[in-house]
């Protein structure tokens, strides 16, 4: 399992906030994306591959179960092939 | 069909909304076409990457300085001018009477967005992998997404088609959403027509226009129309769906089909030529717009008034046809000798379509 940098947090932080629509200050590692931030499947699918995309990692497509929040996110981008 | 079948209910147009090059809004088409203020400007070539010239732009249409900034971050422009104009047309209706799960949305087409399926096509050549596109586009690259996001934004349930038919797509738009209110599929259906001005779809125009018929000014936009099943005997709306109807020209003698399915459309209303008031033709350039014209004069001639739309939004493409509904919905608003009488919109497209719009003032 490979640490993931605060420039990496960063990085995922904007991404997820561009996607989301949303302003840095207005999300935390807890916030769930679905139930507070209104996103629905197709949002969640656009983060996945925007993140992998930009972070040149692959993500498996049963991880989405875990990304629910940014806390979740960051574990799930951890734990992948880099 | 002899005659008009007296059982069936009157599919009554109760409301319509167009965002144009004459502005947003259903007031600012009307009044533009009053005026018949010309609506060519000059190109902004930072926005659009095309050769220097003019075309009919609805003014300062920014997807997200109109819509607001949630919701939009991909959106196109032809989903942005869509979601806009129901947006208008819904906040002239009486929400609370539609019930989300009977309310039909039917949008015609002529492909989408060539930008965004180029776009998406470009990325997915250009990335370094096949798949490492912007999955954003997606849902716009694929010409129903438009007509989708029309029904996620503005709540609708009901039946959800889009309806590829170049110029036509107006009029067939409309005989779609009546052939869905007869059936009962929906209890009133939005239905209407988008184009967008893009740089590819500029570049396309360029390319595959007929250079001897000349090369029309490209307009955009978008018209939308609430259509609603009333029993025959219920107060009237402004306006009513007579009839449409629809033939292929594959032989090229435009003048004999449109001829015809002119003849076809009033016969089936049993309704005389002296009973138009108004007719607007497409405005196409080419022996089909030529044929529809020779028709429009004609019938102008036996007591109408023509109600030309081309000559000051441009080359509509998908929108022409809505642009031609809307404009005399519009003009009978303000012209009494409409009433009881009817209009006639007639469209060409050239990949062989023709067809004819009939509707009845009340």
């Amino acid at each position: 399992m490979a640490a993931i940098t605060t420039d990496d947090r960063q990085q995922i932080k904007k991404i997820v906030c561009d996607i989301l629509e949303l302003e840095e200050d207005e999300i935390t590692e807890t916030s769930l994306f679905v139930e507070e931030h209104d996103a629905d499947s197709m949002r969640l699918i656009e983060i996945l591959s925007s993140l992998e995309l930009n972070l040149k990692v692959t993500l498996e497509q049963a991880d989405m179960a875990r990304m629910v929040n940014l806390a979740g996110v960051y574990e799930v981008v951890s734990e992948s092939n880099r | 069909m002899t005659g008009p079948d007296k059982r069936r209910p009157r599919l009554d147009l109760v409301g319509w909304s167009a965002t144009s090059p004459f502005g947003i809004g259903r007031s600012a088409f009307a009044e533009g076409l009053r005026e018949g203020r010309a609506t060519a400007t000059a190109l902004d070539h930072e926005q659009w990457q095309v050769p220097a010239g003019r075309a009919c732009l609805v003014p300062d249409f920014e997807v997200r300085a109109v819509l607001g900034k949630k919701g939009t971050r991909m959106m196109n422009r032809v989903t942005g001018l869509a979601v806009g104009t129901v947006g208008e047309l819904l906040a002239d209706m009486d929400r609370s009477a539609l019930t989300p799960e009977t309310t039909g949305m039917v949008l015609g087409t002529t492909g989408g967005s060539v930008q965004s399926t180029l776009d998406l096509t470009r990325g997915s050549l250009s990335g370094e992998r096949p798949f490492h596109v912007e999955p954003g586009l997606i849902p716009y690259s694929v010409m129903n997404g438009a007509a989708g996001q029309v029904a996620i934004w503005h709540e609708l349930k009901g039946p959800n088609a889009t309806l590829a038919a170049g110029r036509s797509a107006g009029v067939l738009a409309l005989s779609y959403a009546r052939r869905l209110l007869l059936t009962g599929r929906a209890g009133v259906v939005l239905c209407g027509a988008a184009e967008e001005y893009s740089t590819a779809r500029a570049w396309l125009a360029r390319h595959t226009a007929d250079p001897a018929a000349g090369e029309p000014l490209l307009g955009e936009g978008c018209a939308m129309f609430a259509l609603a099943a009333a029993p025959a005997d219920a107060p009237a709306a402004p306006a009513s769906l007579v009839g449409v109807k629809a033939m292929t020209c594959s032989d090229g003698n435009w003048a004999a089909v449109v001829r015809r399915c002119v003849e076809q459309v009033l016969r089936d209303a049993d309704a005389k030529p002296t009973d138009v008031w108004a007719v607007s033709p497409s405005g196409a350039a080419g022996p089909g717009g030529d044929a529809e014209q020779a028709v429009a004069e004609e019938l102008a001639a036996a007591g109408g008034i023509e109600v030309p739309v081309a000559p000051l939004v441009g080359e509509g493409h998908a929108a022409s046809a809505a642009f031609q509904l809307a404009a005399v919905l519009s003009r009978a608003e303000t012209d009494e000798r409409s009433t009881g009488r009817l209009s006639l919109v007639t469209t060409t497209d050239e990949a062989g379509t023709v067809a004819a719009a009939l509707l009845r003032h009340h």
